[in-house]
């Protein structure tokens, strides 16, 4: 049997989260080197793998309403903005221009992502009635609406150009700003965000691949495939549709929330209509539908920019040399690789690996 | 009422304008059935090409104000050559976001070239052109303005002579009705493609210049005046010229009327719309509209089998 991974006896096998030992063996492999590198590498890396994670939950997020269920949504970004506000309101210090309660991460972490989601699960009734463009349309109003509002709450945002500072890091009372000290070794705070993203993002994986296999996920797949078709088996549309959106703003929240931990502050402009399109990039870019291709999209997108920054600073050439700024050259990348994906290989870097791995799944006899 | 009448014509001018750049989305999506995100983006590069053979070349205006319109058409026309007739036959959303990324390729090199401080239009008539202004009974009305709405006009009978009368016109018709069937027929359907995407980048660009024109100047933000022509074409219906240029024209009275008016709704009914609300104004009014008329008010329902 060891010998035939591909051979399934029972459907519970097939669908299981890790179908045969290679699957186990490279998950745990992946997992341990991803918490030995937390030792290992500089903060500026450090940070930009936290980023990574963090993204790749809210592309999850994206990927369980558009990829899975294929609901257009053009505002992620805002669901993402609205659990950041939150966490920052239930979490931050309060200042004479914004309000804060100085809360327990423990509290304003899944708080976060149930406010996003029941934001989501209020204007989910107005997306239901709509599909195809036309919620596309819908959803990008929803970003103009969400900027306007995010500029204008002062209270809870800390108003446009100026935005607030993140919610304290505090666990069980243990304040974790400066660092937690365990027996002779120190953790920085960066340490301790990683450390925490990569929990979360783990348990949250493996939340969209049981999702995937569950009666829901199911229905959302025959949701995307055909809606009528869908409805006349009895999937109850209304439902089903609100609750992936529901889901997708509770992971875009809880992504928001840590992602402004991490960067410290955010200001309200910020979320504005490249950034909820930059999580449809990353989907595409990963490959829509499917568990690994956000993650591969999350970790594509930023650490693709950081490489092109060094390239660009190790190459002494200076500002003036270039024709475009390293953040122009960013866009410009990220732009074409929008539209090189979309025509050579929509199914992204996912389709990539996939070809790859059945290549040398049946080497030397690959065809 | 002095007030009033002055934000109706600004209005009226302003939602002329936009239904050039909102027929340019209808014709777009009719004949290819794609929602082309990268229409904004045009109407940016068009007042790009303008400014930049007006006043930096220094050409005479009228030349630089066709060059710039013919090459933002012919820009039109190689995109759908290069990235977009790959696509056809892909479901429309991918298409959609395709256009997005064409979009950001389009902004960043424009971006880059506007640069910090403002790019000027060029002015046929420097003694009273773009920046001059008319003083009829009490009411301010720009040349720039007057000239919108008879140009958006004029533009729009004279497309619909050509869609009625010429043979082109007729093709394209045709085409978006069924692109199968006009195939069948002998119409060379890519050509009718490349055709459609010249003249919404020509009504980009004339939408462009009067965008930008005069006061209001070319800058980085001229984008997001750009993307309103977005929920003119929803309000109307995405295939529907007439609902593009009815739904221009609530657009822009909704702007102009917020604009004027807004100071005094919040004293009365002691509200805060907060700043900028005439942005977001025509958003709302695309939200409500579409919740009432999902397919817009002039467009077609699909009609769906399993």
């Amino acid at each position: 049997m060891s010998k035939r991974p591909d051979l399934y006896t029972s459907y519970r096998k097939e669908t299981s989260i890790f179908p045969n030992n290679t699957q186990k063996f490279w998950f745990l492999v992946m997992l341990i080197s991803a918490i030995l590198v937390c030792f290992v590498a500089s903060d500026y890396w450090l940070i930009l793998l936290t980023n990574a994670l963090l993204v790749s939950i809210a592309a999850w997020g994206l990927n369980i309403v558009s990829g899975l269920a294929g609901q257009i949504n053009l505002a992620h970004g805002v669901f993402v903005g609205i659990g950041t506000y939150a966490s920052a309101v239930i979490g931050g210090v309060a200042t004479t221009s914004v309000i804060g309660y100085e809360l327990d991460l423990l509290i304003w972490l899944p708080l976060s992502g149930l406010i996003a989601a029941l934001v989501g699960m209020i204007i989910s009734p107005i997306a239901v009635r709509l599909k195809g463009l036309n919620l596309g349309l819908v959803t990008l109003a929803f970003v103009f609406i969400g900027s306007h509002i995010f500029s204008n709450m002062v209270f809870v945002t800390g108003g446009s150009g100026l935005g607030r500072k993140a919610a304290k890091l505090k666990i069980f009372g243990v304040d974790l700003n400066s660092g937690l000290e365990i027996g002779n070794t120190i953790l920085q705070k960066n340490q301790i965000l990683y450390f925490i993203s990569l929990l979360v993002a783990v348990l949250l994986g493996i939340g969209v691949k049981n999702l995937v296999r569950s009666k829901t996920g199911r229905a959302f797949a025959a949701i995307r495939d055909r809606d009528i078709a869908a409805e006349a088996l009895g999937i109850n549309l209304f439902r089903f549709k609100s609750v992936s959106l529901a889901i997708s703003c509770f992971y875009g929240g809880i992504a928001g929330a840590l992602l402004m931990t991490t960067f410290g502050g955010a200001e309200p402009g910020t979320f504005n209509l490249l950034y909820s399109i930059t999580f449809i990039a990353i989907v595409i870019i990963g490959g829509a539908g499917t568990v690994l291709g956000p993650l591969f999209g999350a970790f594509f997108f930023v650490l693709f920019p950081a490489l092109i920054q060094n390239v660009v600073l190790s190459s002494n050439l200076s500002e003036q040399d270039l024709l475009l700024s390293p953040q122009q050259i960013e866009r410009v990348i990220f732009g074409l690789f929008i539209i090189l994906f979309l025509i050579f290989e929509p199914r992204g870097l996912w389709g990539i690996w996939f070809r790859l791995r059945n290549y040398f799944k049946a080497w030397p006899f690959s065809y | 009422m002095n007030i009033f009448l002055q934000a109706t014509f600004e209005g009226l001018s302003l939602g002329a304008v936009y239904s050039l750049v909102a027929i340019g989305f209808v014709l777009i999506f009719r004949a290819t059935d794609v929602l082309s995100f990268a229409q904004p983006a045009m109407v940016v590069v068009g007042a790009g090409f303008i400014s930049y053979f007006a006043t930096q070349i220094g050409i005479s205006f009228w030349i630089a104000f066709f060059l710039g319109i013919i090459l933002t058409g012919i820009l039109g026309f190689i995109i759908e050559r290069t990235f977009l007739r790959p696509m056809v036959g892909e479901p429309v959303f991918s298409v959609a976001v395709l256009t997005i990324g064409i979009d950001i390729l389009l902004r960043v090199v424009l971006d880059n070239w506007i640069g910090i401080n403002p790019k000027y239009m060029g002015d046929p008539f420097p003694s009273f052109g773009n920046f001059g202004s008319l003083n009829i009974g009490g009411l301010t009305i720009k040349y720039l303005e007057v000239t919108a709405l008879i140009t958006s006009l004029l533009l729009i009978f004279v497309l619909s002579v050509f869609f009625k009368k010429s043979k082109y016109g007729v093709a394209m018709r045709a085409t978006s009705l069924d692109q199968e069937a006009a195939l069948a027929q002998g119409i060379n359907v890519g050509r009718v493609f490349g055709l459609v995407w010249f003249i919404a980048g020509l009504l980009a660009a004339f939408a462009g210049f009067f965008i930008t024109g005069g006061f209001n100047t070319l800058t980085n933000s001229s984008f997001i005046s750009a993307l309103r022509a977005l929920p003119a074409v929803v309000i109307g219906g995405l295939d529907s010229i007439t609902g593009a240029v009815i739904g221009s024209l609530i657009i822009g009275l909704t702007q102009a009327y917020v604009g004027y008016y807004q100071f005094d709704i919040e004293s009365a009914y002691n509200i805060k719309l907060g700043n900028g609300f005439s942005i977001v104004a025509p958003y709302l009014i695309m939200f409500v509209i579409l919740l009432i008329k999902p397919h817009g008010l002039f467009g077609t329902e699909e009609v769906e089998r399993v």
